[in-house]
């Protein structure tokens, strides 16, 4: 009897211990996990959970900007910045030094930096923003803003010609960076960084160059050629969707999917133009239209002579990127002795075309595509064009990445021979720019050889207009020059860019 | 008989718990599913009253202070980076395991220890805030608020005598509270020598452990066990002021403190090329070393001469004798325009023998790029003497820890007297009235010393340090510092201003033995100096 009573109540005991038991996992596991879910959400709140939690009592300090402030790493850079400036001082001048020298135009024997200094101020972070756009990518926008005092003195070395140390100061950078971190499985976990700028807000770069122990404003119209050239570079290089793709040590990873590549083809038939604005003192203007979507590979049309409704009906094809954020720039000017003036510039975005349908628009001419620049509200006349988008398959890519890549390496030949230049790297331009101002000074004045002219106001050289005999290394560096400024876009009003020959044919020809 | 069915009821009992446990465990607990689900996470928005409520011994802390900063785009870039880390981090966890285990087995009669699962989780770690400390030291503070409630799911399966048993790890989380410092910060990526990790509280560590599907932390009174001993072991190693040290570089090397001494004699140089139109080339050598920013130096023109003697001198700092290299140019003195260029060469110090004279005559080429056929045409010669000293280890600087402390004062201090270092590091928001190129004059005793000159910078940086020898403590002694600034013209219509000074009383120095702080100064509007000072004693 007590054997089996025993034996019972044991059992009872043993069954509701093991019951206990599992009540107290269950119960500590359910803790635990709420507490889980709890800090989950609480990294990541947003405006109103916090309004639930606080109640009334909403803290005043916080606010939630689109970016998301970084005051401590602020902080934090400031302290650091005096070192960071060291190091990086070191680590530019060793690693663009070699640079400079590849790329310094003939007619030029050294470029250097004869001082390099980043300054006492320190980059500002204003923001930064984090989006997952894509699976198995973080895109970080980083909101940057470095109003510096940087000190860079270019010495450059020219045969025959004293040295000009060109100054670069007070720079300020206000810029939206775009980081991509690819992830991969393997630490530490990020196969490759791809930057650019994003192109809206439009990056701001402005800088003050100066020639040390002389003026370069002696020189008409140098800075503005340096500011184009580098605007034009930024806009080629880094503004998205152009971008530099950085592998990260470590894992070998295919990167080609993170490469800008053709994605398209677009073909322009620019049809003809109507009322354009006379431009002439006599007769009536000389317009030709120039279309471009990145301002390296610019097709321009025929000069159609004293008519202000001109009718063209050529057709260019050009390669297109990024469908969702390039856009066909039309642009006519008015062919005219010395500079090209602008008779308008329109704009016409990608993305409003469909894939393989013609679509034929007529566009209304602007004077600039700043709108907050445009003063006038005179009517510009319009465009007729014809496009059609075709987007690219797998080896039709391949093909026009090839015959791209063909392209800007017989550029870079005939650059390198002397013949042209092409704007391939800030320095490069800003090297060129010094290669004609020596020009100028060498033989320019008074030869009449590559003579560099200022244009009207703001205007850019030209080359060329002092036709003759152009044989020493120093005026080719002249034209060098020219070359750089007709090969981009302009991006102020007011400027006009003369395109003294069209690129199609593999990169243009000295102007002779 | 009461005694026996007593003793019978006792054995029952006995037969009956066990076998009660093993129904039990059977009943409830083989049963349950072992693996590791999802938390499901609802929309704050969503929810009532009375989960907040709960929640809120949760809140972040950068809602609660306002000197924390908010960091939820470093942990939505954690979040989308986590899966990816996850497997990083288990498949590196795995292979380190993997020879321990193999090594460790045969010891305890053991088959087999294999991870049957083994992940982290879908839950990354988060940062409830950020916070930074801005100090006068050359260091960076952070103390992030670091907060990892995950799901991971680390299942290891035992096999021994043919037996199977498997140990399980659920809900992991690790709340703590790191100090990081990166000190001492160099001008030489990644910027810092250091990192040390201390902990400013002790952490809050919560699992479940599962042995055979039986979570052991939910016996009454273990967990609380173990938690205290887990916690109690970590603040042993890591509360602070203990810290976790983890070098990054050496600071020394970051430095770049010179090693030696390069002594260089230009002989001679021969059968140089006529450059000049009229009479023969004017030769000077111009010297420089390289990664060295200061100006190259020149020797002096032997005019009309191609076969110039020269026989002087030069002496070179040297900090990297295995990539630094002798530059050495001939020029050909011009009086009007540009100096051309006659030749060079290139010595790397690698080359050298240390404490070797070594004459070399070297051919001068065009430039050094090897392929120049130019390079092919006889420029001429360039006879160079280069001896190579380095530093005895003795003469070296002083080692950067003992730096980082008050340094001994050198030998010949007289007893009871001592070294009174100053160090002027910068100055913030100094403005002259006319012009604002700003120097530090520091007058002690009567002894004046001056810093160098900063053009146009309202926060000059100088980074200077100056020494005096002193019979007794300066207790009673007073420093004063002047920020200074003259025109940069020859300025008769604005002379020197005084931007603003400062008294500093030196007896919280000799207490002390080092200070370093940021003063205002007086007659300024905003202006700060941040000066170090040491009391060295023999």
């Amino acid at each position: 009897m007590g054997l089996i009573s025993g034996v019972f109540m044991g059992m009872i005991f043993g069954i509701a211990l093991m019951a206990g038991w599992r009540h107290m996992m269950r119960y500590r596991s359910t803790k635990r996990i709420a507490k889980a879910a709890d800090i989950k959400i609480l990294g990541s709140l947003n405006r109103d959970d916090l309004k639930k939690i606080c109640g009334d009592n909403f803290p005043i300090w916080i606010s939630f900007p689109v970016y998301e402030q970084v005051k401590w790493l602020n902080k934090e850079l400031s302290k650091l910045w005096p070192f960071v400036a060291d190091a990086a001082e070191l680590v530019i001048k060793e690693s663009v030094e070699p640079l400079l020298e590849e790329y310094r135009p003939p007619g030029i024997t050294s470029l250097k930096f004869s001082k390099l200094s980043l300054g006492n101020v320190a980059p500002k972070i204003e923001g930064i923003r984090v989006q997952s756009l894509k699976q198995g990518q973080i895109t970080m926008d980083i909101d940057f803003r470095w109003g510096g005092d940087p000190s860079i003195i270019l010495g450059v070395e020219a045969a025959m010609v004293a040295s000009i140390p060109i100054q670069l100061k007070d720079l300020q950078v206000f810029t939206v960076i775009r980081v991509i971190f690819q992830l991969a499985e393997e630490i530490p976990c990020i196969s490759a960084v791809v930057v650019a700028l994003l192109s809206e807000p439009k990056p701001r770069i402005d800088y003050t160059l100066k020639a040390v122990g002389g003026s370069l404003t002696a020189i008409p119209g140098i800075a503005d050629m340096i500011d184009d050239t580098v605007d034009s570079i930024i806009t080629d290089m880094l503004q998205w969707p152009h971008r530099i793709v950085v592998p990260i040590g470590g894992i070998p990873v295919d990167t080609s999917e993170l490469e800008l590549k053709p994605q398209g083809k677009v073909a322009v038939t620019i049809v003809k133009a109507n009322n354009l604005k006379n431009m002439e003192m006599i007769g009536k203007s000389d317009p030709y239209a120039v279309v471009h979507i990145k301002p390296l590979f610019k097709v321009k049309t025929n000069v159609v002579d004293n008519n202000l409704n001109p009718v063209w009906n050529q057709t260019f094809e050009l390669i297109a990127e990024d469908k969702e954020t390039q856009s066909l720039i039309f642009e006519v000017f008015d062919k005219d002795i010395g500079q090209d003036k602008r008779l308008g510039i329109v704009k016409l975005p990608l993305i409003d075309l469909e894939a393989d349908t013609p679509k034929e628009a007529e566009l209304r001419l602007l004077p600039s595509l700043d709108m907050l620049k445009i003063k006038d509200k005179k009517d510009r006349g319009s465009i007729t064009v014809k496009v059609l988008y075709h987007e690219f398959n797998k080896e039709e890519q391949l093909s026009a990445l090839e015959e791209e890549k063909r392209f800007l390496e017989e550029r870079k030949k005939l650059k390198e021979a002397g013949v042209i230049g092409s704007t391939m790297d800030a320095i490069d331009g800003a090297a060129s720019l010094v290669g004609s101002g020596v020009g100028m000074v060498g033989t320019g004045i008074g030869a009449g050889a590559g003579l560099v002219t200022a244009g009207v106001g703001t205007g850019v050289g030209l080359v060329g207009s002092g036709f003759g005999a152009v044989g020493s290394g120093l005026s080719k560096a002249g034209k060098f020059m020219g070359r750089t400024i007709t090969g981009h876009s302009s991006k102020r009003s007011g400027t006009t860019t003369p395109v003294n020959s069209v690129q199609e044919n593999g990169g243009a020809k000295p102007v002779q | 008989m009461g005694v026996i069915s007593t003793i019978f009821g006792f054995c029952g009992f006995g037969v009956g718990i066990s076998s009660g446990l093993v129904i039990g465990y059977f009943l409830f607990i083989y049963f349950q599913p072992t693996d590791v689900k999802n938390p499901e996470i609802r929309p704050l928005v969503e929810r009532d009253s009375e989960t907040l409520q709960q929640m809120l011994p949760e809140i972040p802390l950068w809602v609660k202070c306002p000197d924390y900063d908010r960091v939820d785009w470093l942990n939505k870039f954690l979040e989308l980076m986590w899966p990816y880390l996850d497997k990083a981090i288990c498949k590196t966890a795995k292979n380190i395991a993997k020879p321990i285990i193999a090594e460790q087995i045969p010891k305890y009669k053991i088959e087999s220890v294999e991870f049957e699962t083994l992940t982290l989780g879908t839950l990354p770690p988060t940062f409830q805030g950020m916070k930074v400390y801005v100090t006068d030291e050359k260091e960076l503070i952070m103390e992030p608020c670091l907060k990892w409630a995950a799901n991971p799911n680390v299942t290891i399966g035992v096999k021994a005598f043919g037996l199977k048993a498997t140990v399980q790890v659920v809900d992991l989380q690790v709340f703590a509270q790191p100090r990081i410092t990166l000190k001492p910060l160099v001008p030489a990526f990644p910027c810092f020598a250091n990192i040390y990790v201390s902990l400013m509280e002790k952490p809050h560590v919560d699992f479940g452990l599962k042995l055979v599907g039986a979570d052991l932390m939910s016996i009454p009174g273990l967990y609380r066990f173990v938690q205290e001993l887990i916690k109690t072991q970590v603040a042993n190693m890591y509360l602070w002021p203990k810290t976790l040290e983890v070098p990054i570089l050496d600071p020394s090397k970051a430095y770049r403190r010179p090693v030696g001494i390069l002594h260089v004699k230009v002989v001679k140089a021969m059968n140089l090329k006529k450059k000049d139109l009229l009479g023969a080339s004017d030769p000077y050598v111009k010297l420089k070393i390289t990664e060295d920013k200061l100006p190259s130096k020149k020797t002096t023109v032997k005019h009309k001469n191609l076969n110039p003697e020269w026989n002087e001198e030069y002496n070179f700092t040297v900090r990297d004798p295995e990539s630094q290299a002798v530059e050495l140019a001939v020029y050909d003195w011009e009086q009007v325009g540009k100096h051309d260029k006659m030749g060079m060469n290139v010595v790397p110090l690698k080359e050298l023998t240390p404490e070797e004279p070594s004459v070399k005559t070297l051919d001068l080429l065009k430039n050094m790029d090897l392929n120049d056929g130019q390079n092919e045409k006889s420029r001429g010669q360039l006879v160079v003497e280069f001896i190579y000293k380095p530093f005895k280890e003795e003469d070296l600087p002083k080692s950067f820890e003992e730096s980082q402390t008050v340094q001994k004062a050198p030998e010949n201090t007289p007893a009871g007297g001592g070294l009174l270092v100053v160090i002027v590091h910068e100055a913030q928001d100094v403005e002259g009235k006319h012009h604002t190129n700003p120097y530090a004059r520091i007058l002690f005793r009567g002894e004046e010393r001056k810093t160098k000159h900063v053009k146009k910078n309202r926060d000059p940086r100088w980074e200077e340090e100056f020494q005096f020898m002193l019979e007794e403590p300066p207790t009673n002694d007073r420093l004063h510092v002047e920020v200074c600034s003259v025109s940069s013209r020859i300025g008769l219509l604005h002379p020197k201003e005084t931007l603003g000074y400062i008294d500093i009383n030196l007896s919280d120095v000799v207490s002390n033995k080092r200070i370093n702080e940021k003063y205002h100064l007086i007659d300024s509007k905003n202006g700060r100096i941040q000066i170090e000072l040491q009391w060295r004693t023999a």
